[in-house]
């Protein structure tokens, strides 16, 4: 190996080693875990839930079951009709919950009784069948066959022509673009102020000075960058494959050629992201020399990011073609949080991509230019927090 | 061959180091002593590349240090440091290999030196979880671990308890004897005499006196002490070729500006008049005494006060 690099590699895989194994990762990762399990399993209880309608008829409103029965289907309903021998024997089938309605008296007016009020959708369909009873009646009286102009009428309506239709996906789309935005929130912020830590905790116990005398601050940085970023993309993988399961499981989530591009950029751009970031809380926590003070340096970064992240989340939400979001995924350092989300949606032109990322490289350059700097003018200054001014002043050689 | 050359150093409107210049030789034990402040940790850091001089130039084997020459070096920090969350054992192959030794001498050498300066049990154990001797320890085997060419360790003695002053002492006369440079700095001068070779004493970023024990003694004045139990106070006080006169408890001790027998002549004769003699010697100044003379140097009202420690 490039003995320039060697040692890149040995700092990486020591901050590797102790991250991965360390408890916070384990545990974090495992609870995360647990969390995604639970509101699965949450989710799955509501979707596979009873939601047949049963419902009751007696008397002359036995004569609604037919109607019933059809009209159930044009409301997105599944009906079980159980007649009923008399109307106390079906109130009581209510009160005990074993019926969700019972329907009495005349099939043009009937009587409803219901434990407290009647379902919207069921109340629907009951209005339908009731409908279909009187105008029938009404046709059958004035010699029309209510079945001819049933027939007319199922082949009457407009033809929808789109010149966008929607995506069938888009539901599916929405929600990886917010979870991928929301992961790589996550994951810079953690692993970022992470980066911090580490730095800190290498000045606050002095162990820097040893270790910058056998290697160069940029391959401190670098091997600390690539070592927790590694660590960062190990949770973002496992995490993002537990997710994408329980959302597979549930058949949320359609797998194909989309969803892979959609992983591919997520990574891409976690990794242009965390660069970017983990230099600038590298920098930020060179300045400080106790763990007390890092917060102070950090909070700066981080309340940028975190307001970034809501405002941009609102606005995906809610108008994700809007130029708000639009304006928002090209500034760098908002493009690696938002321009996955809208690439998952299909919002984003090439060309928007392809800018977005051409910006964000040469503001991630830029960045790791300054805050190289900013980390070797700082690193082995212990005591009062080094001023940006101090940082940015001549490096040293 | 580790020489520091004309190096010097300047924070903001301090000066630390005013081109500070000495060499240690290969197979020499060199000792750096000086007051806090004087220059001594910033020689040290500017030797190892953690900080960088305004002027000057760090040569080992005749060439200007790099990031290269650098791992050759051994490094004890003033202020210790070590990952407190991280196994001894594995933290030394760290270290070892930061200093481009391959995983395997980097192992047998952790093993080595853990075994060598009797923490071998707390290998696998958190550095943090260890007493601040055994930390210390840590600390030694760190800048050894690497099997160094040169040694350059900032006060390696404080914080430790006899017993580990003994296995250092023994660590670095060993290194020593291997023919490796060795400079440490220390403010236990009678260790510093017992230890080393040659002396460095530094005073507001310079060299002022450097040398072997010996030869800085020789440079030193004479001091005589005389015991005549019947003098009055203030008979040595006017004798020629005498420089200054003290009272301590091994009676009185005279500084001679002129050493020549003309001179120890008439001091013993002036002393005989005085009544019976019991002792007339000839004082050999320890490095404590060189070394407050050689500070003081600037400030010469300043009272010479033996038995107080540095």
């Amino acid at each position: 190996m490039n003995p320039r690099l060697r040692p890149v590699g040995l700092i990486a895989r020591r901050e590797f080693a102790s991250r991965v194994r360390g408890r916070a990762f384990v545990f974090g990762t495992l609870a995360v875990l647990v969390l995604l399990g639970a509101y699965a399993a949450v989710l799955a209880t509501i979707t596979a839930g009873d939601d047949t309608a049963r419902v009751g008829v007696t008397g002359p409103a036995v004569a609604l079951a037919g109607p019933l029965q059809r009209a159930a289907p044009t409301e997105g309903v599944t009906l079980t009709v159980i007649p009923q021998p008399d109307v106390a024997a079906g109130e009581a089938a209510v009160r005990a919950g074993d019926l969700d309605a019972l329907v009495g008296g005349e099939p043009a007016r009937p009587r409803v009784f219901v434990e407290s009020e009647p379902p919207a959708d069921l109340e629907r369909v009951l209005d339908d069948a009731t409908t279909v009873v009187v105008r029938d009646a009404f046709l059958t009286g004035r010699g029309v066959d209510p079945g001819a102009l049933d027939a007319a009428l199922a082949e009457s309506g407009p033809v929808i022509v789109a010149a966008e239709p929607p995506d069938p996906q888009a539901g599916p789309r929405l929600g990886l673009g917010l979870a991928g935005a929301f992961l790589l929130f996550f994951s810079i912020q953690s692993y970022g102020a992470m980066v911090a830590q580490g730095v800190v905790e290498e000045k606050a116990s002095r162990v820097v000075e040893i270790v910058l005398s056998s290697v160069r601050p940029w391959q401190l940085l670098l091997g600390k960058v690539l070592g927790l970023g590694a660590v960062g993309l190990l949770q973002l993988v496992i995490l993002g494959g537990a997710g994408l399961a329980v959302a597979g499981a549930a058949g949320v989530l359609v797998v194909g050629p989309g969803l892979v591009t959609t992983l591919v950029s997520v990574v891409v751009w976690y990794l242009l992201g965390f660069a970017l970031y983990a230099t600038v809380f590298a920098a930020a926590g060179s300045l400080v020399s106790r763990q007390e003070d890092t917060q102070s340096v950090l909070s700066p970064v981080t309340i940028t990011v975190l307001l970034g992240f809501v405002v941009g989340f609102n606005l995906l939400t809610s108008d994700p073609r809007g130029a708000g979001i639009t304006v928002l995924s090209l500034l760098p350092p908002f493009s690696p949080l938002f321009m996955p989300a809208r690439m998952a949606l299909g919002v984003a032109p090439a060309g928007q991509v392809v800018l977005a990322f051409a910006l964000t490289i040469a503001f991630t350059a830029v960045v790791l230019a300054l805050g190289g700097r900013i980390y070797a003018n700082s690193v082995l200054r212990t005591g009062a927090r080094v001023s940006l001014r101090e940082a940015l002043g001549r490096a040293r050689t | 061959m580790l020489e520091i050359d004309g190096i010097s150093k300047r924070f903001g409107s301090t000066v630390a180091l005013d081109g500070m210049t000495f060499t240690v030789r290969p197979g020499e034990l060199y000792g750096f002593v000086g007051a806090n402040g004087a220059g001594k940790t910033t020689t040290m850091r500017i030797a190892l590349g953690v900080l960088a001089a305004d002027g000057g130039e760090v040569r080992l084997d005749g060439r200007p240090l790099d990031a290269g020459s650098r791992r050759r070096i051994g490094y004890m920090p003033e202020e210790r440091g070590l990952y407190p969350r991280m196994a001894v054992g594995t933290q030394l192959r760290y270290l070892a290999e930061l200093r481009g030794r391959s995983a395997a001498e980097a192992r047998a050498a952790a093993d080595r030196w853990t075994a060598r300066l009797g923490i071998a049990e707390r290998r696998a154990e958190d550095v943090q979880r260890l007493s601040l001797g055994n930390q210390q320890r840590v600390q030694l085997a760190a800048a050894l671990v690497a099997d160094p060419d040169v040694l350059v360790l900032d006060e390696p003695f404080s914080g430790l308890d006899p017993m580990a002053v003994d296995v250092m002492s023994e660590v670095l006369r060993e290194r020593r004897d291997a023919g490796a440079p060795v400079v440490f700095s220390s403010h236990q001068l009678e260790l510093v005499e017992r230890l080393c070779d040659r002396v460095g004493i530094v005073r507001a970023g310079r060299l002022v006196a450097e040398g072997t024990v010996a030869e800085l003694r020789a440079a030193s004045a004479t001091e005589l002490v005389v015991d005549a139990p019947q003098a009055a106070t203030g008979w040595a006080d006017v004798l020629p070729g005498v420089a200054a006169v003290r009272v301590t408890d091994e009676g009185t001790v005279l500084t001679l500006a002129d050493a020549s027998d003309t001179t120890l002549g008439t001091v013993l004769d002036a002393a005989r008049r005085t009544g019976p003699v019991h002792e007339f010697r000839r004082r050999r100044p320890t490095l404590a005494e060189i070394y407050r003379d050689a500070v003081a140097d600037h400030v010469p009202d300043l009272r010479r006060r033996p038995g107080a420690a540095a």
